[in-house]
Order: structure tokens, then sequence, then C-alpha cells
């Protein structure tokens, strides 16, 4: 029979910041847990990529994430600190920041990242949707489409980027929303614009990752 | 209990948890977790997830000692889940992943009349209770000077749920209260054997979950059916017992605080001051900071008012109020003795 306390001292977690997302386990590596830290110092926030497994490879698929959010958040690396990130304008980005850490741990670790567009094709109303930079932080929304659909639905997709980036609409300006920060955030908008087509699929996304892992009485199990 | 009144020795983690139990003075209020405190993010630190940490002695031991090492608790607790002995009894079983929970699969009852009730022979050999037995081992043998360490013996409420089913379980329990209670009356042997052989692999103290919860189960129901079954495990498990019921539990536990069991691992649907004023020291409290809305999704700000409520109402030990989802953060997990220092350390006499 084995012993335990010699495979690891006494406090090997230290204080890396308040933990705002966590992907429990990695499809593409071993299922290990990674997690997006917090952290607020004298230069303002950033964001510690982590995991603490100690397993071979592991270290080298954190830098993999955290250079897909490099890439695909338009986020810069801090300096002289691994595996950490922030947006140059300073701000946390809170929301932003998860949806960001989640999409680039779904990606496969040999798949060439590469911007996203700030155009997508739109199923539902059949039409091209852009969103143009306007500058400090100011984006528009339009579409090619010329039906009151396409319309609506560029309306809805303007509200999925409210809701995803924690941007402002423009009072008065149909599809016009802005970064509180004042900020342009082009990588980021392209990121977001994917998943601003279908929001209530993220939204279920979430309730079924905060249902696992929660142990129920065997009365309140589905049975 | 007295916490801060006289001054006290410095106690190691395992005299506070013990003393605590006993409702005896202590150098400051116990952080226990009578369940699981398991995290997928320990899991990956000292390489035991689930399921594997469920079913292999070392691991369960390793990921246990984190609540030690990590956290900073004053007890281990290594079996996790709640199903070890339904597995054994021949329960079909869904052991999951690492970021789930093992469940029975209660859709499918292994029993239907009392007659169906056989605890095997070979019961405490299943490789599910032998992993148990083994980890509490490995466990006493490395902290077992410093830390309490806490074993789990389902009761035969619970075992009614996993082997008959909740539905056909509670059926019968309205048609047929003779026939439930022989049920019970069988089935609570194997929650017997089980603690004994907990106690005698070196267990300090036994949590024993039975699942009359507060939303199924009224406080009548407990006392027709479950006080004397609990009272008799107080007197048959000659360790510390932590009577662990989820849910709002204040119109039974009048009856519980007169089981003369050690313990009760209560919920945060129960506020402290009034569950103390109910038990009137016959019963020591253990628990009730929220996993849902507080450990799992809040932060450490939202842990230390709870536990701060919790002191304020001199409950006896501080902890988790059941076993805490399994995407808990390390650092709210912390903050839980970090707050109980802190608040002894404000509340301390100065000489």
């Amino acid at each position: 029979m084995g012993g335990c306390r010699s495979k690891i001292g006494m406090g090997a977690t230290t204080e890396i910041g308040s933990r705002i997302e966590l992907v429990s386990m990695d499809p593409h590596f071993h299922d290990i847990s990674i997690a997006l830290y917090r952290q607020e110092g004298g230069n303002g926030w950033s964001l510690l990529v982590h995991t603490y497994s100690p397993i071979d490879g592991a270290q080298q698929r954190i830098e993999t994430v955290t250079d897909g959010m490099l890439t695909l958040g338009g986020m810069e690396k801090v300096e002289g600190a691994s595996h950490q990130v922030r947006f140059a304008c300073n701000a946390p980005h809170h929301l932003a920041s998860k949806r960001l850490f989640l999409e680039v741990c779904k990606l496969r670790p040999e798949e060439q990242v590469q911007p996203r567009p700030l155009s997508i094709f739109d199923k539902k109303s059949r039409a091209n949707v852009t969103v143009s930079s306007l500058g400090d932080g100011v984006y528009d929304l339009s579409t090619d489409g010329a039906s009151e659909a396409a319309s609506k639905r560029c309306s809805a997709i303007t509200g999925g980027l409210v809701k995803l980036g924690e941007m402002l609409p423009i009072e008065g300006v149909e599809g016009r929303i802005a970064f509180p920060c004042g900020h342009a955030h082009d990588r980021l908008v392209g990121l977001l614009l994917v998943r601003a087509l279908n929001v209530r699929s993220i939204q279920r996304e979430q309730e079924m990752a905060a249902s696992r892992g929660q142990l129920l009485a065997p009365s309140a199990q589905k049975q | 209990m007295e916490a801060t009144t006289q001054p006290i020795e410095p106690m190691t983690s395992r005299q506070r948890v013990l003393a605590a139990f006993r409702r005896e003075p202590v150098d400051r209020t116990p952080v226990c977790n009578p369940t699981s405190v398991a995290t997928v993010e320990l899991m990956d630190l000292v390489g035991a997830p689930f399921p594997e940490a469920n079913r292999n002695p070392e691991m369960m031991a390793r990921l246990a000692a984190t609540s030690y090492t990590e956290l900073g608790f004053d007890s281990i607790m290594p079996v996790f889940s709640i199903i070890q002995e339904s597995s054994a009894l021949g329960c079909k079983m869904q052991w999951e992943q690492k970021d789930n929970w093992p469940t029975v699969r209660m859709r499918e009852p292994i029993w239907v009349e009392p007659d169906d009730i056989k605890i095997p022979p070979d019961f405490l050999s299943h490789p599910d209770m032998k992993c148990v037995l083994d980890a509490i081992r490995i466990l006493k043998k490395e902290y077992g000077d410093e830390v309490a360490i806490i074993g789990k013996t389902m009761g035969p409420w619970t075992l009614g749920y996993h082997c008959f089913g909740v539905e056909p379980f509670l059926l019968m329990s309205l048609d047929d209260p003779g026939k439930t209670k022989l049920c019970l009356d069988r089935m609570k042997e194997a929650t017997i054997q089980f603690g004994l052989a907990q106690i005698e692999a070196g267990a300090d103290a036994l949590t024993l979950p039975d699942h009359a919860t507060g939303d199924l189960v009224s406080g009548e129901y407990y006392k027709r059916y479950l006080l004397d079954l609990h009272i008799e495990f107080a007197e048959r498990l000659p360790v510390a017992l932590i009577l662990h019921i989820c849910g709002r539990t204040l119109d039974r536990m009048d009856y519980i605080a007169q089981t003369g069991m050690a313990a009760f691992h209560y919920d945060s649907k129960n506020p402290p001051s009034e569950a103390m004023s109910i038990v009137q020291n016959r019963i020591s409290l253990v628990g009730n900071i929220n996993n849902p809305e507080t450990l799992f999704a809040k932060g450490p700000e939202t842990v230390r008012e709870e536990v701060y409520r919790n002191l304020e109402a001199s409950v006896h030990l501080v902890g988790p109020e059941c076993a805490i989802p399994l995407q808990t953060s390390i650092e709210n997990l912390k903050e839980i003795p970090r707050s109980v220092k802190d608040w002894h350390k404000e509340h301390s006499t100065p000489n």
C-alpha cells in the first residue's frame, strides 16, 4: 500500500488571483483542467492561463492556449510573466475574456489559428453581416440583405455582441455599439461575432457546464 | 463549546475536531469537511482524477489529503461519493468522468421486497469497499497524529433509495410502514458493518448520510422511521458520528439532537442561530456554508460572510454544507479556514 504525503508537498497551490473561467476537462490534452485567473496589479488587469497538472506537455498546452488568446483576442503578453496576458487598453473585458478563453480551448492544438474576419454569413437571414470599426472602440453592424428579416437579424446580432462583449449600444443609431474602454478590439469582435449569431446556444452551454459536478441527494437526481 | 473565553493551549487539527465533537473547549473553531471537498483542479494537482479516485485507494487518499495539505482544513474525508456500498450491494453504477459524480442507476432497482435484501458475505472485501478501507489506513498512517480522519457509512434510508429506487421506496413508506421498517432494519447491517470496518482501519469519526431530506421527508417521518435507528447507530459505532441530511431540517433537529450522535452536518437552508437554539448543545453542528450559490458561484467575500454568520452563532465546526461541486475554486475553499482564523483573531481577548 503506497503513501500519499510523499507525492506532493504542503501548500502547492499558491495565490494566483481569482478564477474567472474553468475548462474542467480539456478535450485536447489528457482531460486536464485549465483555468483563467484574473490578477490585478500596479499595471492594471491581467489574466493568467493556468493548470495544476504536472504531467509532461501540460505547460506546452497552456502555452498554446495563451498564444491562441493573443491571436484570436488581440491580447498582448505581460512582459516577464509566462502565460499571462492583458488587453492593451488595460480594461478587464471580463465576459469577453471568458468567452475568448473557452473558444480557444476548443481549438485543436494542431490547428492554424488565424484572427476571425469581421464579416460572416448569417444562415438565418441568408445575408452577410459585417462589422466596421469606426475608431475609439465604436463599431457599426450592417447587412447586405435587403429584407426586413435581415434587418431584424442584424439587430439581434448587435444585441448578441452587446451581451457577449459587454459593449454599449449607441443610442439613436441602429447597429452601432462601443466598448466602454474607448479602444478598438477588432480581433475580439471577430471572435465574438461568430457566437453572437446564436447567443442562446452559449447560454445552453453555460447551463450545462454549471449543472455538472454538483452532487445531488438521491431524491433530487434525475432517474 | 468555548472558543475564546479562556486561553486554550494550541491544539492539533485532530484534537480540535474531536474536542468540538464532544463540545469541549477548543483553541479555535475547527474547519471540518464531513463530506467531499475534492475539485477537478485538486485532482490534477495530485494526479488523482474521478472516477479512478473513487476506486483506487492510493488516489483516493492522495486526493482526500489535499483538504489538509492545500486547503487548510482540520479533517480529511476520503469517501467522496455516496455510492461505494450500493456498488458493493450490486446496484447498477454510472461511474461518469472526471468532472461529474458517480451515481447509482436508481431506475434499475435491485430489490423489491424485504426478503430480497441480502448483504453479500464478501460485502467488505468488494473492491469499492476495500478501496475506502485501504485509503483510511494510508491516511491514518501518514496523517493520523495530526488530522482527524473521517470515514463515511451510508444510512439505510439512502440505501433504500439506491436499492429499491426513490419512488418505490417512498411509496412503500406510505403504504406499508411495517414493511418499510423491516427493510430499514435489514439494510442497517450494511451501515454497521462498513462503519465498524472503517473504525478498525483508523477512522476517528464517521459521517452517516441518511437522505431523509427536507424536500421529501417530514420531521415526523424522521421520528417514525429513523430516530430509533440513529440512536442504535450511536450505540453500536464507537466513534464520533456525524449525521448528514440535506435540505431544511429544523423540523427534525430536536429529534436529531436526541440520537446521541456527536454532530449534525447541516444545510445552509437552516439559519445557524435558529439551529443552535434548537439543538441546545446536545449535539454539535457542522457545515452550513452554501455550495451552489456561494462556494461555486460567488467570491471569497460571500464565503467569509457565511463563515462569520456561523461563528457569531457559536456553531461548533465550520465547513461546506455538503459535498462541494467539483468545479469549486480553490480560492473560495481556502477562504473558509482563513476567515475562521481571522474571526478568532478579531475576537481574541488581549492578555
